[in-house]
């Protein structure tokens, strides 16, 4: 399978001046979707869902399950509010691809989530956005006030007699808030933890009634599906995991940013034709596919590794966010896992007691190791802390947390075992 | 009827009860902290894993699929599973720490974590001895600890309100206490603040925690974090006698457990009863350890030229039987009182009668708007409803002002601070004989010519009525002069009673009130004219008032202390009425 990412022509984010505008994105074809969804009534809610489950939109927030799917677990309509939260709290280290379509393309995403909430009948739309996207919030909010004055949001849309309102919420600076259950607790004005499931937000979401989470860019992708058709989507990049994807690029590469392009690009691809190849001509010691939480890949296992959750999870890592962060030779990989493990330890909300307490033993043991005063028997400990950690807990952040480290022991434990006392103990 | 296996031992269930309460239902010991029956369940302290499986189901037979060996195919979640959020399912299959390796390594690995944070300063901590996290970790926790890096720090010794302290090194945030504050006694007044590692129970700022249920937070939380102000380095849990009492300082009676040490109540908890007060009581019912312990009346006392002097029993018990003797039965006050329990108040209205007075009244306390709904409700004494079905006369203030006004010689009172309470003065008194049965001095007892010091609520078995009508009894807690807790065998003895010597510094004979039960008195004066009744215990008098008085027939101690009070149908219509 080779994937023409040469001659791929963006459609997130789009090569169009000013398409943050209103005007600009109408004139390119904008909110014609929706006109051609609520006026000429080319869909009606079920055969919207089973469009873009068709499309197999793997959600671009992490876990990659098909978003038509998630629509599809939503119950009947009861007259009652159900709600779309769209996660834009995109705090992960090395994941940045949200606030590109908040600042290029905001459009499209509101128009996804309008196309969203026309199939699962909703009556709100919370965008809820990381706080520290200051200007980003400002940019959305914009674009939301133009959209209600266009008549796309808001009561009777387009005469079409369906109502939805949206809201761009701020967060407050807390990674954990981007897991669905403690977004909606923060929506909510809890503290963020995570709740327990099931219940699941279909069933029992925000203030208790049905809700759906989805990334901003898997909503983004919805205007997309409904132009094109589902054919013309799954012809993307990989079988499995098709669709455009935004590839957040950053570490020591020449050219670092945010790329649209179809999944499945390898990664070498990546970083030597689109990043213009590693700074200084050096060689790749590591690649985190993901975001941060992803395993870590070594730099001479990538031959043939390509961007999509199959490939991915041969190599032994997932395809999180897409978030890549490229490390070259000089890295000190012992330090990048304490500063990941830093960030996991400093973001734990503090409910469950394994990642409360474990996040804070592993970054307590890479900073001992770190600091030169790691003995051998250290590394057997973070590797068993892993495992304590690994699925103990209500959310994934535990296994965001050791991961990484899991993954930095077993892959680069040279670099490991260089910084550690060599101790050995006779027995006799 | 469907079925579980736990441990592969079958048990059988109906409805759909979590797997922890269930395997706590059934006796079975497993370790949990966050998890209370009567909160909801976060499931965030993660101590209570399972490995669980389910049978799989044949969808187009309908039967579970079978193996080659005939047994069921089992699909087990592929993570361990916390077992307060499990619910129950037909055929499921659980494996604890009993029969599984994996579960064990979880319990361990998880107080490891909770451990690793702690002070560990059991050795002074007030929560030793009664703390789950001790108790659990001598049970699945690991031999040693492998952290080797300094402690999180937190604040310790934060005045949360003015009953709670909180030591936040030690909270391992199960979050009961805020769960608490919102689901039960609704002030929302705590939150847990900061993240991670370094969280812990607060209050919001400007704010104090002044809910009047503030004391429950401290019974339920797992570890010494919350204690209470009062309490506070008091004593070692296993000094102290527990002894199952009543609460009597609200109408709603709520099941207490007394705890004593040197016959002193040093701090009074809640304790279970599903139809009273569930887990919890309002913390001035705690507060009433100063009743018990302070200003407590010993050996009689009479007025002698207007001052007030010291006398014996046998002098006591003749006053009364020469003023009842010289004067005329219709000269004669008995007032009853609903803070006294049902012993008393019967012993009273039966020597009322017997000396041919009409009637014996009583004055409720009860100020409207004063409850809550929960668990303080308007009436502030504890047997309103005793007094009403002992058949005494039910009058307000006035209607007692107006009533001793009239001609009465002598007037005999039980327990109740009438003069405290403003109901009467030393004026309706003149020229009247004041006789009064009381536990502790206060403004009526000072005006009384003569004094009887009686035992309270935690000296004597006493049994009282709530305002739902129901008859519930105390156990004797402390000693008085007259008692012994080797010898009386209502009473509890702690491991130092049992074990300790005269000599120690634990055992002493501090602290004995000189008093005895108001109706072992009166059956004394009964005594003194051969008019006895022959009451040995005050189950006797309980015993003679069911088989004589129809409301309270079938009561007596065993079936009250079986069922955790029994709801008299009499007093329940008497309240219909009343409302």
């Amino acid at each position: 399978m080779e994937i023409d990412w040469k001659s791929y022509t963006p459609v997130l984010i789009p090569n169009i001046p000013n398409l943050k505008d209103i005007d600009v994105y109408e004139k390119n074809g904008g909110y014609e979707q929706l006109k051609k969804v609520l006026k000429q009534k080319a869909h009606t809610p079920e055969s919207l869902v089973n469009l873009v489950k068709a499309a197999n939109i793997r959600g671009r927030g992490g876990a990659g399950f098909n978003a038509g799917l998630k629509w599809s677990f939503m119950p009947k309509p009861d007259g009652g509010t159900r709600y779309i939260a769209a996660n834009g709290d995109e705090s992960e280290p090395g994941t940045f691809k949200d606030r590109v379509i908040f600042e290029r393309n905001p459009h499209l995403f509101i128009e996804g989530a309008i196309l969203a909430g026309f199939a699962m009948t909703i009556t709100a739309v919370y965008v809820y956005i990381r706080g520290e996207y200051r200007d980003q919030i400002n940019m959305m909010q914009k674009a939301v006030d133009d959209a209600y004055k266009k008549g796309y949001l808001g009561k009777n849309i387009l005469g079409s007699g369906f109502d939805l309102d949206m809201y761009v919420h701020s967060g407050a600076g807390a990674y954990i808030c981007g897991e669905e259950s403690s977004l909606m607790e923060s929506l909510e004005g809890k503290r963020g933890y995570p709740r327990v499931k099931p219940p699941f937000p279909a069933q029992k979401g925000l203030w208790g009634r049905p809700t759906t989470i989805n990334n901003i860019e898997t909503l983004a992708n919805v205007p997309l599906v409904v132009k094109n058709g589902s054919e013309w989507y799954t012809s993307i990049g990989a079988k499995t995991h098709p669709g455009p994807v935004l590839y957040g690029i950053s570490g020591h590469v020449n050219r670092p940013g945010v790329y649209e392009f179809p999944t499945g690009m390898l990664i070498t691809d990546l970083i030597d034709k689109v990043c213009m190849g590693m700074r200084g001509g050096k060689k790749v010691k590591a690649v985190i596919p993901g975001g941060s939480s992803t395993p870590p890949l070594r730099g001479d296992e990538l031959d043939g590794v390509r961007m999509d959750a199959d490939s991915l999870r041969t190599a032994g890592s997932m395809m999180g966010t897409a978030g890549m962060i490229i490390m070259d030779e000089d890295t000190d990989i012992v330090d990048v896992v304490w500063r990941i493990s830093h960030f996991y330890h400093h973001e734990s909300c503090g409910q469950c007691t394994p990642c409360r307490e474990g996040t804070g033993f592993l970054e307590k043991t890479l900073i001992k190791i770190r600091d030169g005063h790691g003995e051998m028997r250290d590394l057997d400990l973070l590797l068993d802390l892993c495992t304590q950690m690994e699925g103990r807990t209500i959310c994934a952040l535990a296994d965001a947390a050791a991961w990484p480290v899991r993954f930095a022991v077993t892959r680069f434990r040279e670099d490991f075992e260089k910084r550690v006392k060599k101790t050995v103990y006779a027995l006799a | 009827m469907s079925e579980i296996f736990i441990d592969n031992v079958r048990y059988e269930f109906e409805g759909k009860p979590m797997v922890l309460q269930f395997m706590l239902d059934q006796g079975l010991d497993h370790p949990f902290f966050c998890y209370h029956p009567s909160l909801s369940i976060p499931a965030n302290c993660r101590q209570c894993y399972v490995e669980a499986g389910t049978p799989v189901m044949n969808r187009e037979t309908g039967s579970w699929e079978l193996d080659e060996n005939g047994d069921r195919v089992i699909r087990y979640f592929p993570k361990l599973m916390t077992s307060c959020s499990l619910e129950a399912t037909d055929g499921m299959v659980i494996k604890t720490h009993r029969t599984s390796e994996l579960v064990k390594r979880g319990h361990k690995d998880v107080l490891e974590f909770i451990l690793m944070n702690h002070p560990l300063d059991c050795p002074i901590c007030d929560q030793a001895g009664e703390c789950p996290l001790q108790i659990q970790t001598y049970k699945y926790g690991p031999e040693g600890s492998r952290f080797e890096h300094k402690k999180v720090h937190k604040p310790k010794r934060i005045k949360l309100g003015p009953r709670v302290i909180l030591d936040a090194e030690r909270c391992i945030n199960c979050t009961r206490c805020v769960r608490f504050t919102e689901e039960i006694s609704k002030t929302d007044q705590l939150t847990i603040i900061s993240r991670g590692d370094k969280n812990y129970p607060a209050v919001a700022p400007g704010t104090e925690f002044d809910d009047a249920y503030s004391l429950n937070t401290v019974d339920i939380c797992p570890v010494g974090a919350l204690t209470s102000a009062d309490f506070r380095f008091k004593a070692r849990v296993w000094e102290m006698n527990q002894t199952p009492g009543i609460d009597i300082t609200n109408g709603k009676g709520c099941n207490i457990d007394v705890w004593t040490r040197d016959n002193l109540i040093l701090r009074i908890t809640p304790r279970y009863n599903q139809a009273v007060n569930d887990h919890w009581m309002p913390d001035f019912g705690r507060e009433d350890i100063r009743r018990m312990n302070e200003n407590r009346i010993s050996k009689p006392q009479m007025k002698l030229d207007g001052t007030s002097i010291r006398s014996s029993w046998n002098n006591a018990e003749l006053s009364v039987a020469e003023a009842i003797a010289g004067a005329k039965a219709d000269e004669i006050l008995f007032i009853g009182s609903a803070f006294s329990s049902i012993e008393d108040n019967f012993a009273l209205t039966k020597y009322a009668k017997s000396v041919g007075a009409d009637e014996v009244v009583f004055v409720p306390n009860i100020v409207k708007g004063s409850g809550d709904g929960f668990l303080i409700d308007d009436d502030q004494y504890p047997n309103t409803n005793g007094c009403r079905l002992l058949g005494q006369k039910e009058l307000t203030a006035d209607a007692l002002k107006k009533l001793l006004a009239k001609s009465f010689k002598v007037v005999i009172s039980l327990e109740d601070n009438l003069v405290g309470r403003g109901v009467m003065s030393s004026e309706d008194l003149n020229s009247k004989y004041f006789v009064y049965f009381g536990s502790n001095n206060n403004e009526t007892s000072a005006i009384a010519d003569l004094v009887i010091p009686i035992s309270n609520s935690v000296e004597t078995p006493s049994t009282y009525i709530n305002v739902d009508g129901r008859a519930q009894r105390t156990t004797p807690a402390k000693e008085t002069i007259y008692t012994n807790r080797r010898l009386n065998l209502e009473m509890s003895v702690g491991r130092l009673d049992r074990f300790g010597t005269k000599f120690d510094n634990w055992v002493n004979d501090k602290n004995r009130v000189d008093c005895i039960p108001a109706w072992e008195f009166i059956e004394r004066v009964l005594t003194l004219q051969d008019k006895q009744n022959g009451y040995e215990s005050s189950e006797d008098l309980i015993h003679e008032l069911a088989s004589t008085n129809s409301s309270f027939s079938g009561l007596n101690y065993n079936v009250m202390d079986d069922e955790q009070g029994v709801v008299l149908t009499d007093a329940v219509k008497t309240k219909a009425k009343t409302a």
